[in-house]
């Protein structure tokens, strides 16, 4: 009798789903891998943070040169001798370790002036990383509905991995793999992760950034940019839309879903837009920044903004010529809400 | 007769590349090369076997020369080298990238920053780049390499086993009789090799799939801070009995350690060919590993890959592996079928065919 054939991808496949499902049933409690990553942090040194003042700190501390020779030995009379060299170049040594230790010092006191400077800058011009720390933790929910037929549709049918960059609760995530696809989120903020994962779902606690850097190139059949789309400044999201396009396979779809710049700022996002560092791009920007950089069958797709004046009735006599302006005032007052733009990666 | 020497940073023992040097120059001239290898270090057991890079002076009678520089770190090998008249081979083993080490050993991450300037500098100089893996000879082409060559490592892949360290295979053989499946990841203990995501991994296997799991690490620190760190990491966590820190051992208690082995677990971040893969192939060790770097490639399907080293995912897939025989098995045949196409014999004659190709017959 023949062994079954073994595949390996669907072994994978079942692994994933089960890891799924005791997430979901709370067998495995969604903040455990959060915990861990916590734990390891508190135990990296210093130097292996960003703080920069604990690697000035940990500079100074490496200046203080060790006067004192080590000349302990296992070896019988190695010590004896050791003790004897340490004696005649002590002098030398001395010599050696203040220069060093000067020279150390002079650097380490530049390092600390140069912090300074740092720390006015980024005072004078608003601690940028400090505004995008908090427009983040207040980014408002999306209305997935609005694009998760036309997200769906893009990328129906995908042929390998899908990554949603953010995945906020994990709505359009939900939608996508009920669709079939292959498709799993990227949500940097932890209570939101832990909410999603909750459901079942494959998360990352990742920025979208950081996630695609660590995938493979060509590793994904399509990437969602949403939530972090508008709030990015341009040149990153230059460098966002430069990493995912090296991690798409050839033919792979890029869809980014945003609200417009005419509804940014409004209702829900007012806050998130005031700490922002960038702002939604239009339709038309994404069109040709994608067109730009070689992918094909770029379109886009706006969504109507659900408000509108209010229509006068049709009994008035000047009813039609009333709201024709009416129409056109709300289309300029309040625009499309939000758009889909779908890119095909092409061949390389 | 033509000479073509070998250049290389350090020569030492219990090391894949130092391997690769020796049985390279035994290729070279087994095949009629006159063939030396100089080095900026030989540690003490293969001190003979090399000599001072500083001491080559050129050929002496006139026979066309080549250097083959070997670039894996910083090194002023590499200066000596390109500074020289001799044309140039290259055999690529990959640099780590200085970012894994540069928040934990600065020293270090200077020397391989070093080390990536130096292999750009040499692309000028070199008429053929080696490397062992895709992986290596993309970043070979990144750098405007004009020719280059895959020449996997050349290892003896029929003496992977050997000797049996008896002492070693005792003690772990007394854990297991206790019950409790062994993990193994066998290499140097460095921020790139993610250890620490190998023990988060763990920690969740030990929760969730089997509290008398023991986890063995076996290799040097190439960071004291990172390994540091990991002892601090894995007492906390309460693991210290069932995590082992073996260090650097010899080859037969490396063989034990394989040999008890239930499962071989990969976490790395970035690894240029990853040759205890091999060996645990030879070991009929099933494999589970990221899928980061050229870890894909080494591994294809003699193993089981991952996308994501999401604790819970590594656990869960190790579990399947102890559990599933008929995957394990299945695991083992792939990676002995795979293990037999990295034999010397191919990789020499893929060596002597790219050698010859440049420097022409000996």
């Amino acid at each position: 009798m023949t062994e079954p054939a073994i595949d390996l991808q669907r072994i994978r496949r079942e692994i994933e789903a089960e890891v799924r499902a005791r997430r979901a049933s709370g067998e495995y409690p969604p903040g455990f891998t959060r915990e861990l990553d916590d734990l390891f942090a508190r135990f990296s040194p210093p130097e292996a943070s960003d703080n920069f003042d604990a690697a000035v700190e940990r500079a100074e501390e490496a200046v203080a040169i060790e006067l004192v020779i080590p000349t302990a030995s296992n070896k019988p009379g190695v010590g004896l001798f050791k003790r004897v060299v340490a004696k005649l170049i002590s002098w030398y040594h001395m010599f050696l370790a203040q220069q060093i230790g000067a020279l150390g010092g002079a650097i380490t006191h530049a390092l600390h002036l140069l912090g300074n400077r740092v720390d006015e800058v980024e005072r004078l011009s608003g601690h940028a990383e400090r505004a995008r720390a908090e427009g983040s933790r207040f980014a408002a929910a999306r209305d997935d509905t609005v694009w998760t037929d036309a997200v769906v549709g893009a990328l129906a049918g995908s042929g390998g991995r899908v990554a949603v960059c953010e995945a906020g609760d994990g709505e359009l995530v939900a939608a996508l793999v009920a669709a079939g696809v292959d498709a799993y989120g990227v949500e940097p903020r932890f209570e939101i992760a832990d909410a999603a994962i909750a459901r079942g779902l494959e998360i990352r606690v990742d920025d979208a950034r950081g996630h695609l850097r660590s995938c493979a190139p060509g590793d994904l059949a399509g990437i969602v940019l949403r939530g972090c789309v508008e709030r990015l400044a341009v040149g990153e999201l230059f460098d966002l839309v430069d990493i995912a396009s090296g991690r798409l396979a050839e033919g792979g779809h890029l869809v980014v879903a945003s609200v417009s710049p005419s509804a940014w700022g409004r209702g829900r996002t007012e806050v998130e837009a005031d700490l922002a560092a960038g702002r939604p791009l239009h339709a038309a920007t994404w069109v040709s920044i994608l067109t730009a950089r070689g992918f094909e069958q770029v379109t886009s797709t706006a969504f109507a903004s659900s408000e509108q004046l209010v229509p006068l009735p049709s009994s008035h006599p000047d009813a039609s010529l009333i709201n024709d302006n009416l129409t056109r005032i709300s289309t300029a007052l309040y625009g499309d809400d939000s758009y889909v733009v779908v890119a095909r990666r092409a061949s390389r | 007769m033509t000479a073509i020497h070998q250049f290389v940073p350090t020569l030492a023992p219990r090391d894949a590349v130092g391997g690769h040097y020796l049985a390279v120059r035994d290729s070279l001239r087994d095949a009629g090369y006159t063939s030396e290898i100089y080095a900026q270090e030989a540690k003490e057991e293969y001190r003979r076997l090399a000599r001072p890079f500083r001491s080559f002076e050129g050929s002496r009678n006139g026979e066309p020369t080549w250097l083959m520089y070997h670039s894996s770190i910083g090194s002023p090998v590499a200066d000596f080298v390109v500074a020289r008249r001799e044309p140039v081979i290259v055999d690529y083993h990959n640099i780590t990238p200085a970012s894994f080490f540069a928040r934990w050993e600065p020293y270090v991450a200077g020397q391989l920053a070093l080390g990536r300037r130096q292999l750009a500098k040499l692309a000028v100089r070199a008429s053929l780049g080696l490397a062992d893996s895709a992986y290596n000879a993309g970043e070979l082409r990144d750098l405007e390499y004009d020719r280059v060559e895959i020449v996997p490592i050349l290892l003896d892949v029929s003496q992977l086993g050997g000797d049996v360290d008896e002492a070693t295979r005792d003690r772990l053989e007394r854990q297991r009789s206790d019950g409790g499946t062994d993990w193994l990841f066998v290499g140097r203990v460095s921020p790139n090799k993610a250890q620490h995501d190998v023990v988060k991994a763990f920690a969740a296997y030990r929760r969730f799939h089997d509290d008398q799991a023991r986890l063995h690490f076996v290799g040097s620190a190439t960071s004291h801070a990172y390994e540091t760190s990991l002892r601090d990491f894995v007492h906390a966590l309460g693991l210290e009995r069932a995590v082992e820190f073996a260090g650097s051992v010899d080859d037969a208690v490396k063989h034990a350690y394989f040999s008890c082995a239930d499962v071989y677990v990969v976490c790395s971040e970035h690894e240029g060919f990853c040759v205890p893969i091999l060996e645990a192939w030879h070991h009929d060790v099933p494999i589970v590993a990221y899928a980061a770097a050229a870890v894909p490639e080494t591994l294809r399907d003699g193993g089981l890959l991952l996308p994501s080293k999401d604790p819970d995912i590594v656990a869960a897939a190790a579990a399947r592996v102890a559990s599933d025989r008929a995957l394990r098995d299945h695991l083992v045949a792939a990676g002995r079928e795979r293990l037999a196409t990295f034999s010397l014999a191919n990789s020499r004659a893929a060596l002597l065919a790219a050698v010859a190709s440049v420097a022409g017959d000996p």
